[in-house]
């Protein structure tokens, strides 16, 4: 094992590899920075590149576009109050509260380093758990997946903002809109109308682009001109702290593991991932801290709840890849086709068979996020920056980003239209105060909900499976439990009877 | 380092021969649609063929992943595009399927086929369980049984004919679970969750060698190379073809000499030693039929399709 580790390492650490991975992970994190550009474009762009690679200099140069991708969400998260990449949701909850009241390098070093240590917790736990977590991952059915998905519904009560009334008819229009398309699985035309339009349905990154990034954009045109030195988004005062918040965050070790592990677990699942992975530790670090009412004003648990969480995924996907040869996303088997180009198979004997290639994948994600963080605290100036633009210029900008990241998705003419349809649709109800995150979260987890079920119940037409399975009925015990505990806490505010000021909302 | 090197001497061979042919086609970069997502089989598999078309013409090959409603979204966009050659799109039995079950009206002669190009075949894959571990006891017990086995399928979908097709030849009964595409039908075989799969080489292979799966059976006229003690369906009692093919096709009204010309590059292309090999590797042969076999073999596909189209549409 040991000889193995050092020869993976002796060819990461080559020099041509190391600079290969600098630029990938520069170009993963200008990616996932620019919102509706994607990670799994930036890598599928980097695929052919790999061909003349080794297969472990190709792998490693992904992997560092891959955790960059991870983080540079969090800047546009930040500073523009518009997730960069799908997992970046909940960023926006408190860093762009937090950089508005000031403090935009805080909040940008508290992701960076919470993105950091979130990678390098997922790593450690794929280096020591990866076989057994992906056997666990593996046994698990259609009736678990339903379950867990259940139980991650739950979390539209830490979303809801001002109103629960709202916030459940937002999450409640997010899962009818998923519905809309092909069926996830006979392919069956839903709701189309026989339009050419609704025919591939509602893909989730023009919703999430729509609805977050267009809406937010049509408010920053609204708020134009209210008051003297609105022109620049955030005002000038540029404090890094970058060590101070390296222990601000290592000083909620809590929050951190904890975030990490569910981005870990998350990841793991193949098909769930990292938008999923953001909002449900955020939610784990809202309903854990002592002051639950902080979050959403810019509190720094949340920040690093959602950035660890989200990082994290990056590990977890790899460990059914790794150890299995099963992806657990999109960029996990774009990863496994650029080894099997090489002629490396990848499947339950990788470890054994190429030892020296898995293990040099862990250096590389070790790698990688050093990269990350050097790239990330040298330019965060320079991100800054962008807040020095006058709004003219980068409403516009951000806006032609957005549209042709809609469009580059699935080079479709017609996504632009839905595109600006539900932008409209989101300014609308983000006007009327309603959150926007239930509403997301709603359209990622209907479809595997509905997948899920329809797969029990074609497995075995028992519904009482869903309770016999132990793993399925403790996850559902859980999403009871969260319920109850909404309830409880909601009922607890309502007693206080304060009048709900701008609690937290999907902005 | 070598590879580097002859990657890199194939390209400037493409280039200094490519304006000096006689034939002008192409004279510009072709644009490859490939109706699915990044990631996938056809898409890892095209863009393998995209990169051996580049280096053969010394012309770009950008591909344009355009996925959508089992490929059909990026076909019907295909099929408005102007009949050049300077779009190319890629099929397989999937859009025969779509069509047979009325979920789109465009069908394998709403294109030029042009060339055949891969082909992967495909295995009837086991999971470990108590009741069989080879196909003669599966099918002893499915006939016990019926409607006992639980087989994984994309429903409506290419693995689903192939069930459909299993299930016509040999008398036996199924009752179906759908999952999307082959990893994660494999994942769930491995787990218990359902009994039998069609997988392949490259997704379950190594679950064989492990012992953690078995292949019961190939789809294929004979053994293949990689797993050579598979018996065919042939063997056991009846010829089953059980492959995906992919293709490269045309819009419908692309003049016959351009066509022509495609398909000597393409030919050249399938030549490649760097090509096949990449092909072989990512778990699938490399082949080459021209346009009139590969229509020939569409046509005779395509009455297997209809024949079991009413199985598909529960």
């Amino acid at each position: 094992m040991l000889d193995a580790f050092i020869s993976g390492a002796h060819q990461v650490f080559a020099f041509d590899t190391l600079i290969y991975m600098l630029i990938g992970s520069i170009a993963g994190i200008v990616a996932a920075a620019i919102p509706g550009f994607t990670v799994t474009m930036a890598i599928i762009l980097t695929l052919p590149l790999t061909f003349a690679m080794d297969p472990l200099q190709g792998v490693s140069v992904m992997l560092s576009v891959y955790v960059g991708g991870y983080t540079g969400g969090l800047i546009s998260a930040a500073l523009l109050g518009i997730p960069g990449t799908p997992s970046s949701v909940a960023t926006t909850f408190d860093a762009y509260p937090m950089a508005r009241g000031g403090e935009p390098g805080r909040a940008l070093s508290l992701g960076v380093w919470s993105s950091f240590f979130g990678t390098v917790i997922s790593t450690i736990v794929l280096i020591v758990a990866a076989p057994p977590l992906a056997l666990l991952a593996v046994k698990l059915g259609p009736w678990e997946y339903f379950s867990l998905i259940v139980f991650a519904l739950t979390i539209v009560a830490s979303l809801v903002g001002n109103s629960l009334m709202r916030g459940l008819i937002a999450g409640v229009i997010g899962l009818g809109l998923a519905t809309i398309g092909p069926d996830p699985m006979m392919g069956r035309p839903r709701l189309t109308f026989d339009s050419d339009l609704l025919m591939p349905g509602l893909p989730f990154l023009v919703v999430l682009i729509g609805i977050f990034a267009i809406s937010q954009l049509m408010s920053e045109v609204e708020d134009h001109g209210k008051g003297k030195g609105s022109d620049a988004l955030i005002p000038d005062v540029i404090e890094f702290k970058t060590w101070a918040v390296m222990r601000e965050v290592l000083m909620r070790p809590v929050n951190l593991v904890r975030s990490s592990l569910i981005g870990v677990f998350i990841g793991a699942l193949p098909g769930a991932g990292g938008s999923i992975a953001n909002l449900l530790a955020y939610d784990q670090a809202k309903r854990g801290s002592k002051k639950p009412e902080e979050f959403g004003k810019g509190t720094p648990d949340g920040v690093i709840a959602s950035e660890a969480g989200n990082s994290a995924t990056a590990g977890g996907g790899l460990i059914p890849m790794i150890a299995l040869g099963i992806p657990g996303s999109a960029v996990d088997a774009i990863l496994m086709a650029a080894l099997m180009v090489h002629g490396i198979s990848v499947g339950p004997r990788l470890i054994m068979d190429n030892a020296d290639l898995a293990y040099g994948m862990f250096v590389a994600m070790v790698v990688a996020s050093l990269m990350m963080l050097v790239v990330c605290v040298l330019s965060m100036r320079l991100f800054l920056r962008v807040t020095d633009i006058p709004k003219q210029f980068i409403v516009p900008t951000v806006m032609i980003c957005c549209v042709i990241g809609a469009f580059a998705l699935n080079n479709r003419v017609t996504d632009l239209y839905l595109l600006g349809a539900i932008g409209l649709v989101g300014y609308g109800l983000k006007s009327l105060d309603y959150p926007l995150a239930p509403l997301v979260l709603g359209v990622i987890l209907g479809p595997i909900a509905e997948t899920n079920l329809r797969r029990a119940l074609m497995s075995d037409a028992d519904w009482t499976v869903f309770f016999t399975r132990p793993i399925s009925a403790v996850l559902l015990a859980a999403a009871l439990l969260s319920v109850i505990f909404s309830v409880r806490s909601v009922l607890k505010m309502r007693k206080k009877d304060r009048p709900a000021t701008d609690e937290q909302d999907g902005d | 380092m070598f590879r580097k090197i002859a990657v890199a001497a194939g390209l400037m061979a493409a280039a200094i021969a490519g304006p000096a042919q006689a034939q002008d086609y192409p004279e510009k970069p072709i644009e490859f649609i490939v109706p699915w997502g990044p990631g996938g089989g056809s898409d890892t598999l095209m863009r393998i063929v995209a990169q051996g078309l580049a280096d053969e013409t010394g012309k770009a090959v950008p591909v344009i992943n355009m996925p959508g409603v089992g490929g059909n979204v990026g076909l019907a966009e295909f099929a408005k595009r102007p009949a050049d050659g300077y779009t190319v799109s890629q099929i397989h039995e999937g859009l025969l399927i779509s069509n047979g079950t009325g979920i789109t009206d465009l069908n394998w002669d709403s294109f030029m086929p042009i060339a055949l190009v891969t082909s992967s075949p495909q295995y009837l894959t086991l999971s470990k369980n108590d009741n069989f571990s080879n196909f003669e006891e599966m099918v002893a017990y499915a006939k016990e049984n019926p409607g006992a086995v639980r087989a994984g399928v994309t429903l409506a979908g290419v693995p689903h004919l192939h069930m459909a097709m299993i299930e016509d030849a040999f008398d036996i009964e199924f009752s179906y679970v759908g999952y999307e595409g082959t990893g994660q039908r494999i994942r769930a075989l491995v787990g218990g969750n359902i009994d039998v799969a069609i997988g392949d080489v490259s997704s379950a292979g190594q679950f064989v060698e492990n012992g953690d799966l078995v292949f019961a059976a190939v789809g294929m006229p004979e053994r293949t190379e990689e797993a050579p003690d598979v018996p065919t369906f042939g063997e056991l009692g009846h010829d089953l073809d059980l492959a995906v093919t992919r293709g490269v096709v045309l819009p419908k009204g692309t003049p016959q000499e351009i066509a022509d010309a495609l398909e000597a590059h393409l030919e050249k292309v399938m030549q490649r030693e760097d090509v096949r090999s990449k092909v072989t590797n990512v778990g699938s042969a490399p082949m080459f039929l021209g346009q009139e076999e590969y229509k020939t073999y569409l046509g005779k596909l395509s009455d297997t399709v209809n024949r079991l189209v009413g199985k598909l549409e529960g």
